[in-house]
């Protein structure tokens, strides 16, 4: 194929591929600056020690054998299996309270038009401008009244502070595009506030629901703060708490394990992700863009 | 004939009780000590006892002192548990629990001394303090700066972390240069030796190291940072214009820009990578290159801490105390375990393979375990007689806790390095200092 | 006549429906009213979340109220009134003015970037490419992956000596060799400090803005583009005429959002540089941390984590509440 074919697109399948070159040009920067740390992390993870401090050795692949030690330390030496297990854990039960409260909190923000409704909304949003630095304080008594210092349930109750307020108002901004006729009709058709909000509503905002899922689960996997200032015991600490705090040893840093161990957490999320994100994508018939 | 540690550690719990009221000493196999040993302090049977402390440099230190806990739980019939975090993150956990009011009954702090914030809050240990005094030989002199508020002890220190010279030998043999045992020395040989490509390098940022290197070059040049009420700020003096002088010159004729951006572990980095002509910092640095960079490790020694222009040689080091929180439930048991920590100090001293340096005189005797033994690690022995606390001369207070915490000290000495003029630096550094022990006083 | 073009008060249209309901009054009195369940039912849901930010949020803002005006320390949490004595302190400091000129640059620069990427990122996401599964799952990785350990990888890569950007651009001659004054050392120039942080931020935080933006265009409902392909609009014009105004509440939510988590972020700045060097990428939940956590000095501290408060507090309500009355 020459270039001319490029400049001046004739058949249908010429301009595909001009729109496919165009589109990779521009998708592939991206993908560079998105992916190129992982992969550096991916390599770091398997290169031995000697490897890693000499100026002169290429970073992007191995100038000794790879080895797999780091990977044998984190799993042998720490509690990283156990890590990994709360990490989820953790980040599926908040999920779930964020689901069962910001979903209907949203709802009724959104389309009940609730006298002091505005207020609260901004109220319960404004709760973002507390800061956890000063706020895990007064948190860690709540915590310990509860009992559950040092268990990683403590970090169940507490992060839904920061997931349900943005939770809350993204669904708020989705239920607001679900026509108001389509409500109007189930109720009229005899279903009742809770009907329609059930049958009609929440079906047709699965891509808003989905999203507010995934942006909890991620949060959750962010903290660092609270894991630290709650949670003590070596298995019961999630990842993003266990790695930095036990692979970082005074002054010497095991940069194999931690990169090792971001990856062998971060992937399978990024996968799950994208799973959610495949699910909305579905619903949309056709998408805006064709 | 002295009872072995195994002996000691098996004695030694209800020995105290024993020693307060008879005033024997160690002496083994005496009638006393087998009828002290034959009462099991009952209180402590069946309690539980948490402990929280740092991940130390050297994993197998963890390794033996969680076991040690656990074995020492086991004969006393103590639910022992050890959690381990990173130093620096230590305040804020200690902040939690107290907010809390429950949490571990025995803390560690190190880098961040807190005992003067909250020594209302921790139990007075000025007894065994004491005790463990008489029974090893006395404390080093600078033992009771991080733990004593008003007369009273409230915390026990373990052992401190110092930074000497780590140096490379062939370098400076090849380039006919003396040993670094002066700062001037160190200074010509870093000129000398950057010109070949290896210069050297001490943190102007802000971390730990920053805090403590530039503090050992300011005391030894025979500054100080307050007086020795350690109210009144004294970095306007004649001598930190000296070691300021020095410092630039120092950075500019020996350093590069890098250090700029260093943290603790980036000196460890430079000297592995074969570079670094000379570095100020643990032994840890020197101790890694043996699986990193072996022709490192076999050229670098480790040096005295440099004199400055009037001979004087101070290290200022990183010290580490356990405290227990007043609201422990177990504070027996937590001050049982303390003292058999500390009657083990030699052990633990061998465990860490030589970093902890110790605090109680009979374990700084020469030979010291490991240091003794091993040709290039000897020097070491000689510093428990200089070392030195934030503060210095001057308790550690929280004042001082909050300067270095903010870094002033390194960022006097980086914006001199960086171009300022000595008497602006000054000027700003005093105000800062000023500052924040203005507010500590109103408060 | 989508909505869209509809300009009336949405409640209008529903209360004329509900209104025709209540028309026939049920036995119960008010209790029994289509008013009356939906407040209930309203109320009901709202609850949960209420409860749950009140509790565990404003009941400890209030507390850390009271320590920016009280000098407690970490050690002494009933402590003495001290009025604005904390923030008088504050103010006084060097460092204070130096981290909140920071935190500002920080936050600009940062957004500047974000929206950008964000937005290109999203549209490029709009159209339909093989490969696109594959590009969707790489791009969010830096959003998933945890903070502290994505930022400790960063660490390495902009290390003095062992920077895997370094080793690239002195290679292709973008810059000088190790040992000039041509190899820019990230974290310890001032000039580059932030900047480096600064790109951190944005790594990690630009798949979100492309996803809410991508969340939110993919809501338009087909049937408003068709009707604006219809009318004739290019597919630029329907964008800015038509799928913009309706996906702006989530786009500022997104925006205030990510405004709150960038001023208020400290693992950045606390693992790469501590504020370093010198105070060049020193910000204020930085600074707010050393003073009040790690020195312990919790009145200071919370003054200044709260500096930002009054400023920012009334800037998102008026925004929100304008958020609020773009109803169609």
């Amino acid at each position: 194929m020459s270039t001319s074919i490029l400049a001046r697109p004739r058949t249908a399948r010429q301009k595909e591929w001009r729109r496919h070159v165009l589109i990779y040009l521009g998708v592939i920067p991206f993908v560079v600056i998105a992916v190129f740390p992982i992969y550096w992390m991916a390599i770091t993870a398997f290169k031995q020690d000697p490897d890693l401090y000499r100026m002169d050795n290429i970073p992007f692949w191995f100038n000794l054998a790879p080895t797999m030690e780091h990977f044998k330390t984190l799993f042998y030496q720490t509690n990283y299996g156990a890590w990994i297990i709360n990490t989820m854990t953790i980040s599926a039960w908040v999920a779930v309270i964020t689901l069962l409260t910001a979903v209907p909190a949203g709802y009724a923000l959104a389309r009940l038009r609730l006298p002091g409704a505005e207020n609260t909304g901004i109220g319960i949003f404004m709760s973002y401008l507390v800061p956890p630095i000063i706020l895990f304080i007064p948190l860690s008594r709540v915590v310990a009244s509860l009992g559950l210092q040092d268990s990683w349930w403590a970090l169940v109750v507490v992060y839904p502070t920061f997931t349900i307020p943005f939770c809350t108002w993204l669904m708020m901004g989705f239920f607001k595009t679900v026509p108001m006729e389509m409500e109007e009709a189930a109720r009229v058709d005899g279903c009742g506030f809770l009907g329609a909000f059930l049958r009609v509503v929440l079906p047709v905002s699965v891509p808003g629901v989905l999203t507010a899922v995934i942006f909890a689960f991620t949060l959750s996997m962010q903290d660092f703060l609270y894991g630290l200032a709650f949670v003590a015991p070596g298995d019961q600490k999630p990842v993003p708490v266990g790695v930095p705090t036990e692979l970082i040893r005074g002054d010497v840093y095991y940069w194999g394990s931690l990169m090792g161990a971001a990856l062998l957490v971060g992937l399978p999320v990024a996968i799950l992700y994208n799973f959610f994100l495949d699910r909305f994508i579905q619903g949309i018939t056709g998408g805006v863009g064709k | 004939m002295t009872p072995s540690a195994h002996d000691r550690a098996r004695f030694s719990v209800t020995r105290r009780q024993f020693v307060r009221t008879t005033g024997l000493g160690l002496a083994g196999g005496s009638l006393a000590t087998m009828l002290a040993a034959r009462q099991a302090p009952a209180q402590i049977k069946g309690s539980n006892l948490r402990i929280l402390t740092w991940s130390h440099f050297i994993p197998a230190y963890d390794t033996w002192f969680d076991k040690f806990a656990a074995d020492w739980g086991e004969k006393n019939g103590v639910k022992v548990r050890v959690d381990h975090i990173p130093h620096l993150e230590i305040p804020a956990r200690m902040a939690a629990e107290f907010a809390a009011g429950a949490g571990h009954d025995l803390i560690f702090n190190g880098a961040t001394i807190l005992t003067r914030i909250y020594f209302k809050n921790l139990v007075d240990l000025t007894d065994i303090y004491e005790q463990l005094g008489k029974k090893h030989g006395g404390w080093i002199p600078a033992a009771k700066s991080p733990i004593e508020v008003e007369g009273r002890i409230y915390a026990i220190p373990l052992y401190y972390i110092l930074l000497p010279m780590l140096w490379r030998k062939d370098l400076f043999d090849q380039a006919g240069l003396k040993p670094p045992d002066t700062w001037e020395a160190a200074r010509v040989a870093a000129r000398t030796l950057k010109a070949k490509g290896h210069p050297t390098g001490i943190q102007l940022s802000h971390c730990n190291d920053a805090n403590l290197n530039w503090r050992s070059l300011l005391f030894s040049f025979g500054g100080s940072e307050t007086d020795a009420s350690g109210e009144n700020p004294t970095i306007d003096s004649k001598e930190m214009r000296e070691a300021l002088k020095f410092a630039k010159a120092l950075f500019d004729e020996g350093m590069t820009p890098e250090v700029f951006s260093w943290d603790d572990a980036s000196d460890n980095r430079y000297l592995a990578s074969g570079i670094a002509c000379w570095i100020h910092d643990a032994i840890s640095a020197y101790r890694t290159t043996e699986s990193t960079n072996p022709s490192v490790f076999k050229n670098a020694y480790v040096g005295m801490e440099p004199a400055g222009p009037g001979g004087k040689r101070v290290s200022v080091a990183a010290p580490n105390v356990f405290m227990a929180w007043k609201f422990s439930k177990n504070q027996a048991a937590a001050k049982e375990f303390l003292v058999h920590l500390m009657d083990n100090d030699k052990q633990g001293m061998i465990e860490s393979t030589g970093y902890n340096m110790p605090f109680l005189n009979d374990t700084a005797q020469k030979p010291m375990p490991v240091l003794g033994t091993d040709p290039k690690l000897q020097v070491l022995q000689d510093f428990p007689k200089i070392v030195a606390f934030f503060g210095h001369p001057g308790p550690y207070t929280t004042q001082i806790q909050e300067v270095a915490n903010l870094y002033v000290l390194p960022d006097i000495f980086t914006r001199v390095a960086r171009g300022q003029s000595v008497e602006d630096t000054i000027k700003w550094g005093l105000g800062e200092y000023q500052r924040i022990f203005a507010k500590h006083k109103r408060a | 006549m989508t909505p869209s073009a509809q300009a009336g008060d949405p409640g209008a249209k529903s209360a004329r429906v509900a209104v025709s309901l209540e028309a026939v009054p049920r036995a119960g009195g008010w209790f029994r009213t289509q008013s009356a369940r939906r407040l209930g039912f309203g109320y009901a849901l709202l609850a949960p979340a209420a409860l749950y930010v009140s509790l565990l949020v404003a009941v400890p803002f209030l507390f850390s109220l009271y320590l920016a005006v009280s000098d407690a320390n970490v050690g002494e949490q009933v402590a003495g009134f001290v009025g604005l004595e904390n923030f008088k302190a504050a103010l006084e400091m060097d460092t204070f003015w130096i981290a909140l000129r920071n935190s500002v640059v920080f936050f600009v620069v940062a957004a500047i970037l974000k929206s950008i990427l964000g937005t290109s990122l999203a549209f490029l996401l709009l159209q339909n490419f093989r490969g696109k599964k594959l590009v969707r799952a790489l791009v969010v990785i830096p959003f998933t992956l945890p903070v502290a350990i994505s930022v400790l990888g960063w660490k390495w890569m902009y290390d003095s000596q062992f920077s895997v950007f370094n080793w690239v651009l002195s290679r292709v001659g973008l810059i000088g060799q190790y040992g000039t004054d041509a190899w820019p050392v990230w974290l310890g120039d001032p000039r580059l400090a932030l900047l480096a942080c600064i790109l951190v931020n944005v790594w990690r935080t630009f798949p979100f803005s492309a996803i809410v933006l991508l969340a939110g265009f993919t809501s338009v409902p087909n049937e408003v583009l068709d009707a604006a392909k219809v009318d004739g609009c290019t597919f630029f014009q329907s964008f800015r005429n038509v799928v913009v105004p309706m996906i702006f509440p989530i786009l500022m939510v997104g925006f205030l959002f990510d405004t709150v988590f960038t001023l208020s972020d400290l693992s950045v700045v606390y693992i790469l540089t501590q504020g370093g060097p010198g105070n060049a990428t020193q910000i204020l939940p930085v600074l707010a941390y050393q003073v009040g956590i790690q020195a312990g000095n919790l009145g200071r501290g919370a003054a200044v984590a709260l500096f930002l408060v009054p400023l920012l507090a009334p800037a998102m309500f008026i925004f929100l509440r304008n958020l609020k009355r773009r109803e169609y």
